[in-house]
């Protein structure tokens, strides 16, 4: 046979007869997998292991007023460690310097021997435990959580290393226990309050869900699957409330001071804003074994007998009605003790006790019970043709008109229902003849502090009556996707004049009344003081538990008012109980601070006419600080320095003649004790509380003398700062 | 553009159609492994699925460039090559057996000093038997039928060298040992030498499976028995393989699309072992066809060689090269369908791995110097 014949055969047998039937082989069992059988092998493929996972919804922010966060989602993770991940190697060769790590940062219970001990007992233990992942630490920061990754062993990957890091969410409320209640919370295992549960579904978001696949289903490792339908997290929104940092601030701190100052049971401040019924502050504080604690919001949730705060609703009742005329009727409050039916009422005004007959204005400021409870009695105690055959029906129906036997529907969850009594209703006891006389007085009827603070507010506001708004916007990424206007609820609650008459008597309550001590020259105020008796029905034994309640609920300035305040404080047990004594001052220390930041009230300061910059004798002299800090300064002064010493930190100035000025080096000598003479105590402080040394400060100014010799050792020293 | 592509075209000689499969493998290499590495980089570059592709870009950029430098070369140099290489390899692959790295339970890998990377010298072996074995069968041409003077100076270097490769690798070794008999076969050996042969390499597979008994950390035995157990009872380890076969049913006609593959989540070396399915997955069975079309059309490039001119040693070392590439192939392609057990042949040109994508380069390289040479001469 001819060779290349030969070798053509044989290659076109390996061509045809093994190469091309062995393609079309694999050709076919390619087409019978994907195609013939491919349903088949599909279902089997949804079979395989991949597991829905929910990816949490980051919760919106609660922010006050300014924006500034009330409450926020921080993302804080749990570090888990899977001992059996590392090899051998990489254990052996990082343990040493791990433990050294762990003993520092991680835990620091453990000594570095300890440290080493254990890391290898987690490691030898594995396979007792139920769970490989052991839990390193629990709510680690993010940046907390970058170091420890940084690590030896750790650095090598959560597949080389076995740290593991396990994102959650948790709330930050970076003003603290702020208006606490108020924010509130959503939480397992405990009733959700405040506005985290009002607005939860606003807040919450949608959570997402993730198909996820196994890594590795013993590390409970797991990945996201990308190709196949994720539906991402819906990040909840925002809510702007109406809070003012400030004023919260202020009106917890006022209330707390007269909260220890008076030790009372729990006490409420509430600042509102009129026009628009805005609340820009709710403090509540109530006394805990441990301490004051805002637990629970008592401005919605708690309903008292206001007592004499709620005069002012029986005068307006009176005024409505024309059955006093302010400029002339008087009323006889008989030395302050009267009798209505079996039960005697009494003024809690000790100069009441010599007076009879006084005018009803002067009866109103002095809050003489007797006197309201007789006008009341009067005018709505029997049917008269002057009340269209209603009596105590009437007064009700003001009442009713006053809208005070409503809620105020605050976008806060638990707000109490006020209670006030139907005329004439017997059953349960509801009525008796002492009823109206006492309900006028601001007894036998239920409210809590905001719905008195809301009707003080429609006073000021001139008988509009607002919604308290507590939420004034819904954000998503900044946006603003809801806004809450002011809501008007009743366009006016009575009559211009009435309003207008009672306003004259609040403000006549501050100016001789009850309030009398609390007037201020800076700015005007009108409100009215309450001294509640609480518990006074004898019990069956006899005793009565007694106390009171304080409370003062007003609004400033007198004129055009911006801010209506209720203060409450329930049972205060030391330095005096009556509303003035006790509420007053709180309610002017938060007036007073609001009233500093309402500046467009304030008197004009006076501006020189001419500015004078410098004076020879105040020219900068041994002052301390940055040479670009002094440059700003002496540019501003118009002064032109001379010496411009090389790389000076810190600088000294020299007074050189009239109107010149040297700079000089200060040098800082590290580690040891520097020359502080010249600097502002808080530069002093600054450089020499980093080199540990105890300061003890005498007198102000800058620092005159410094009792320890710069370039002294540092190390447990004390040194004595004169300032000047 | 079409400039730069008309000098590339110029550049390259040789048979163009071998270097438009080289060009289309490359392309399918690239998008396949991107896709199929998304697990493993999730796993150790936290995701970034961009750090395979990059690494894996530049191993096929050298490898490419290499296939442009042995092109160049006169294929003749090769014959003189030949000799030397077999030189070198058999003591590396007796180092690689006894301190060869370890991954996968199989001693394949050596380092190299001082780079920090790993070489599988079996490759080296397969090229440089591939040589020995092509120089020596056109050489003795004019007596191949002889027993002594042709036949045992040609099979005592590939029972040498598939006897060393066998103990860590023993499909490679397979492949190789075939490879070399169709060299034979083409070359014109008698028949009954072949069957000879075969025989000889059954005798030898039974002597190195008795010696791993004995010394089982050398020789692989147990994997051997165990792959075609759970191929022959369809249980354990081929649980991959229904994951493959979920993955060709998955690509149906046309496939998911590039990068659309879900499978490759639970094939663990879907990049290499297992891309075909991958393959299959995102291109359809109609991609997959075309690759194995591929593959059949270089091997048909590589006939065409030897009916030109079939006495010479660079047809010989061309066809061998392609019996080599193709069969490869093909086993790789009959795992991933189930045809034979489960082996870790990669896919010549398209799987992700580094020294066996150099040296198929190579491969290509030197069938295309092969190409250029016989063409100028016809």
């Amino acid at each position: 046979m001819d060779i290349k014949n030969e070798v053509l055969y044989r290659v076109y047998f390996l061509l045809f007869g093994l190469v091309t039937p062995a393609a079309l082989t694999l050709i076919y069992y390619t087409v019978k997998i994907g195609v013939i059988e491919g349903e088949e092998w599909r279902d089997l493929g949804r079979n395989n292991f991949i597991v829905e996972r929910d990816i949490e919804a980051e919760r919106g922010n609660i922010m006050a007023a300014d924006g500034s966060l009330l409450a926020t989602d921080v993302p804080i993770f749990d570090l888990y460690w899977d001992p059996l991940t590392p090899t051998e190697d990489d254990f052996m060769a990082n343990v040493d310097s791990l433990a050294h790590c762990f003993a520092n940062y991680i835990d620091t219970d453990y000594t570095v021997g300890a440290a080493y001990d254990y890391l290898f007992q987690l490691r030898d233990t594995i396979n007792f435990r139920k769970n490989r992942n052991v839990l390193l630490k629990s709510r680690v920061s993010y940046s907390e959580k970058k170091k420890i990754e940084q690590f030896p062993l750790f650095n090598l990957g959560q597949f080389r290393g076995g740290l593991i890091a396990r994102k959650r969410n948790e709330r930050k409320r970076p003003f603290g226990l702020l208006a606490r209640r108020t924010i509130g919370y959503v939480r397992d295992q405990a009733t959700d309050i405040g506005l985290e549960s009002f607005y939860d579904e606003v807040l919450g978001g949608q959570p997402g869900t993730q198909m996820m696949i196994p890594l590795d289903r013993k590390r409970d490792l797991w990945m996201p699957l990308e190709n196949l339908s994720s539906i991402e997290p819906k990040n909840g929104d925002d809510i702007l409330t109406t809070l003012d940092i400030n004023i919260q601030d202020i009106t917890e701190e006022a209330l707390l001071k007269g909260m220890q100052t008076h030790d009372a049971d729990w006490g409420v401040a509430m600042v509102m804003e009129v026009n628009t019924g805005k609340i820009k502050a709710i403090a509540n504080i109530e006394r805990g074994k441990t301490g004051w604690y805002e637990s629970y919001n008592h401005a919605i949730g708690t309903r008292t007998e206001p007592g004499s705060t709620f005069k002012a609703a029986s005068m307006l009742a009176l005024l409505e009605d024309g059955f006093v005329n302010l400029a002339t009727d008087s009323i006889d409050i008989e030395k302050g003790r009267k009798e209505f039916y079996d039960r005697e009422m009494e003024d809690s005004y000790s100069n009441s006790a010599n007076l009879d007959t006084i005018s009803v204005r002067r009866a109103f400021e002095i809050s003489s019970n007797v006197g309201i409870a007789k006008l009341v009695q009067e005018n709505y105690g029997t049917r008269t043709k002057a009340n269209d055959e209603k009596a105590a029906e009437l007064f009700i129906e003001r009442m009713h008109q006053f809208n005070l036997h409503l809620a105020t529907g605050i976008d806060l969850e638990g707000e109490k229902n006020p209670l006030i009594k139907e005329a004439y209703n017997t059953t349960d006891d509801q009525w008796s003849g002492t009823t109206l006389p006492w309900m006028s007085t601001g007894y036998e009827l239920l409210i809590t502090p905001l719905q008195l603070l809301n009707f003080y507010n429609t006073i000021a506001n001139g008988g509009q009556q607002m919604k308290p708004l507590l939420v004034s916007e819904i954000q998503r990424y900044g946006q603003t996707v809801e806004t809450f206007k002011p809501t008007v609820i009743k366009r006016q609650i009575a009559s211009k004049k009435s309003i207008e008459q009672l306003q004259g008597l609040l403000e006549g309550v501050v100016a001789n009344g009850t309030a009398a001590k609390l007037k201020t020259s800076r700015y005007s105020f009108a409100g009215k003081t309450g001294t509640a008796q609480i518990d006074y029905r004898r019990t069956d034994k006899g005793t009565r538990i007694g106390g009171y309640q304080a409370s003062f609920a007003g609004y400033f300035p007198a004129k055009n008012p911006r801010y209506s305040t209720i203060v409450v404080i329930r049972r205060p047990r030391r330095a005096g109980f009556y509303g003035g004594d006790v509420a007053g001052p709180i309610f002017r220390e938060i007036a007073d601070k609001c009233f500093d930041s309402l500046t467009d009230l304030h008197d004009p300061i006076i501006e020189p006419t001419t500015t004078l910059r410098w004076t020879t004798n105040q020219l900068p002299h041994m002052d301390i600080g940055r040479r670009e800090d002094m440059d700003v300064v002496l540019d501003y002064l118009g002064i032109e320095p001379s010496g411009d010493p090389e790389t000076p930190l810190v600088v000294t100035m020299r007074q050189e003649g009239r109107d010149s000025v040297l700079l000089e080096r200060r040098s800082m000598p590290e580690g040891k004790i520097p020359n502080v003479v010249g600097m502002g105590l808080r530069d002093a402080l600054y450089q020499l509380e980093n080199l540990g040394v105890k300061v003890k400060i005498d007198g102000a100014g800058k620092v005159v003398r410094q009792s320890l010799i710069p370039g002294t050792d540092p190390r447990n020293q004390t040194i004595t700062l004169r300032l000047n | 553009m079409s400039t730069i592509a008309a000098r590339i075209y110029a550049e390259l000689r040789g048979d163009k159609a071998i270097w438009a499969i080289v060009a289309l493998m490359a392309i399918f290499s690239l998008m396949a492994v991107y896709s199929a590495t998304g697990s493993l980089a999730y796993q150790k570059y936290g995701g970034n699925t961009e750090a395979y592709l990059i690494k894996h870009g530049v191993i096929l950029l050298a490898g490419l460039f290499m296939t442009y430098i042995f092109h160049l070369m006169h294929y003749l140099r090769f014959s003189k090559w030949a000799p030397v290489l077999m030189v070198i390899v058999i003591p590396l692959l007796m180092y690689t057996i006894a301190f060869g790295v370890e991954r996968n339970d199989a001693h394949r890998w050596i380092d190299i000093p001082l780079t920090g990377l790993t070489f599988q010298p079996s490759e080296l072996a397969k090229l440089a038997l591939i040589m020995y074995v092509a120089r020596a069968i056109s050489s003795k041409q004019e007596y191949i039928k002889d027993f002594q003077e042709a036949f045992l100076p040609i099979i005592v270097p590939v029972l040498i060298i598939c006897g060393l490769i066998a103990p860590a690798n023993l499909s490679t070794a397979i492949i190789l040992f075939f490879t070399c008999m169709f060299m034979m076969f083409v070359g014109r050996v008698d028949l009954k030498y072949v069957g000879l042969l075969l025989f000889l390499g059954i005798v030898l597979f039974s002597f190195l499976y008795t010696l791993g008994n004995f010394f089982p950390d050398i020789v692989r035995v147990q994997t051997w028995t165990s792959r075609v157990a759970a191929f022959m009872d369809g249980s354990g380890e081929v649980a991959q393989v229904t994951q493959a076969k979920i993955a060709i049913a998955n690509g149906n006609l046309f496939g998911l699309g590039p990068g659309n593959s879900i499978q490759r989540n639970f094939l663990y070396v879907g990049y290499s072992d297992f891309i075909y399915a991958i393959i299959c997955e995102e291109y359809g069975v109609f991609g997959g066809a075309l690759l194995i079309g591929l593959y059949v059309l270089l091997f048909f490039r590589a006939t065409r060689l030897v009916t030109k001119s079939p006495k010479a040693f660079g047809a010989m070392l061309a066809m061998g090269l392609s019996i080599l590439l193709i069969m490869q192939a093909f086993v790789n392609i009959a795992v991933s369908v189930n045809l034979i057990p489960v082996t870790g042949v990669t896919l010549p040109m398209i799987s992700y791995g580094g020294t066996s994508l150099v040296f198929t380069c190579v491969a290509f390289g030197i069938i295309l110097s092969v190409s250029k040479y016989i063409e100028s001469v016809s």
